[in-house]
């Protein structure tokens, strides 16, 4: 257990240089690799931050541009509702004034075909109404009835307005024309006596009128005054008429 | 037996300086370490393999154990430190191989390494504090303390050196004794035991180191 003091010197002088040796070829290097690491993790961290921040950056910006995209979608998807709703309200109203011009159309085409056919049933409805008088007065016709019609046809002489009576009047005097009386069946002396006296207080002129025959009268008389012709026929009413529901 | 066990005889003189089997030992381990350590730094990479993981490991396990004493100093300190921790280690379990003895069991390398602490503690704590401030520091708390003080750096420095030599060479006698009774294979849990004895003491001495060498450098705080 004594102390050797070579070795006690070969010792520390051999721990030193062991200190000496590690801290050359040992410590060093392997510290100057760890901080070279830890430089390049630190720079690595520095990079990988700047790339979070840059990434965080970009997904803001991406965020802002979706949410600046989705308001402006949003307003485009609002702009063309109200235009869809514009257009829908105009084309509505452009529809409903379409149908109802057809609507209207169609009414007047009913009205007119209703018309139309209204006018066809009352002319058909005239023309058998004609057909049927004339063959119901060809008939009932004969010398009563001719008899009544003269009657009619003095008492209507009788009660002509004093203006008409004043026109006629005035025609005549101009020019003093051929009194013609046309009846059905052959009138007799009185019954020419009291037409003569009725058509000469009208003509104003003494001439006799001309009595002639015509069966196709049916029954009544047609006085032809100048350019005046006075009628109570059965004849001449049925074509009167046939004349109306012609205008009708 | 005792021959062996407590005497240290020369292999060697070198003119005035006889060359022990301790000597010997300690230079083979400081060649080994100075190989190693050169071979590592050549190939040394930012992608480390496994050696160099391990010895980043080391490296930084020591820092890092130097760092909580001392964390102001700890580069300062981390050769010192760690080369005391790496070389007890290796000194320590180089008993377990046959044909060499731990240096560790001599009573001359372990005061040389208490000496080394003794004298780096001042070194350190000169360096970081001045001259004066360090020496100031022995009559902290009290002037009254200053003969304890200088008492405390001498018995700690012996108790030092006496704590390693005394473990290891106990230890080896003890495997040897046990050797000798029992046969062969009744040392292998001995074997076992010095291992863990050889790291614990190496830990101890290093951390003793440590705290010298911080208590000088801090005292002051």
């Amino acid at each position: 257990m004594e102390l050797n003091w070579s070795t006690f010197i070969l010792e520390v002088i051999n721990f030193l240089v062991l200190v000496w040796v590690l801290k050359r070829f040992f410590y060093r290097p392997v510290m100057q690799v760890i901080a070279q690491r830890r430089a390049e993790i630190e720079k690595t961290m520095t990079d990988a931050r700047a790339l979070e921040e840059k990434a965080e950056h970009l997904r803001e910006q991406y965020e802002g541009r979706i949410s600046a995209w989705r308001e402006e979608r949003q307003q485009a998807r609002d702009a063309l509702s109200r235009e869809l709703e514009t257009e829908r309200a105009r084309r509505l109203d452009a529809l409903k004034q379409e149908l109802g011009q057809a609507r209207e159309k169609l009414r007047a085409t009913e009205e007119n075909r209703q018309a139309v056919a209204t006018r066809a049933m009352e002319s058909a409805a005239l023309e058998q109404g004609a057909r049927f008088a004339t063959h119901l007065l060809e008939q009932a016709a004969g010398p009563e009835l001719e008899s009544r019609l003269i009657d009619l046809f003095t008492t209507q002489l009788s009660q002509l307005p004093p203006e008409k009576l004043e026109s006629i009047h005035r025609q005549q005097a101009n020019a003093t024309p051929a009194v013609t009386v046309l009846s059905a069946y052959p009138l007799n002396e009185q019954t020419q006596e009291h037409l003569t006296d009725h058509l000469a207080r009208i003509s104003g002129s003494d001439k006799p009128p001309e009595f002639r025959v015509d069966p196709d009268l049916v029954a009544g008389i047609r006085v032809t005054l100048g350019a005046w012709t006075l009628a109570a026929n059965v004849q001449d009413e049925l074509k009167g008429f046939t004349e109306f529901h012609s205008d009708v | 037996m005792a021959d062996q066990s407590l005497t240290i005889a020369p292999v060697f003189s070198l003119g005035p300086l006889d060359i022990t089997s301790t000597v010997v030992t300690s230079w083979v381990i400081t060649l080994a370490l100075a190989v190693c350590g050169w071979l590592l730094s050549r190939r040394l990479k930012l992608d480390p393999g496994p050696l160099q993981t391990a010895a980043e490991g080391v490296v930084l396990t020591i820092e890092r154990a130097v760092a909580e004493v001392a964390p102001q100093h700890a580069r300062q300190l981390l050769p010192f430190v760690g080369s005391l921790w790496i070389f007890l280690v290796i000194a320590n379990l180089a008993g377990l191989v046959p044909g060499f003895h731990s240096p560790t069991r001599d009573l001359s390398a372990t005061a040389a390494l208490a000496l080394l602490v003794f004298l780096s503690t001042h070194w350190f704590g000169i360096r970081v504090r001045g001259f004066r401030g360090y020496l100031k520091h022995y009559l902290s708390p009290s002037p009254i303390l200053l003969p304890f003080n200088l008492i405390s750096e001498i018995t700690r420095t012996v108790a030092l050196a006496i704590r390693l030599f005394g473990n290891m060479m106990s230890l080896e006698m003890a495997a040897l004794l046990i050797l000798v009774v029992a046969g062969f294979l009744a040392p292998v849990p001995i074997l076992m035991l010095h291992i863990v004895e050889a790291l614990v003491q190496a830990y101890i001495f290093g951390m003793l180191a440590l705290i010298y060498v911080a208590g000088g450098i801090q005292s002051q705080h």
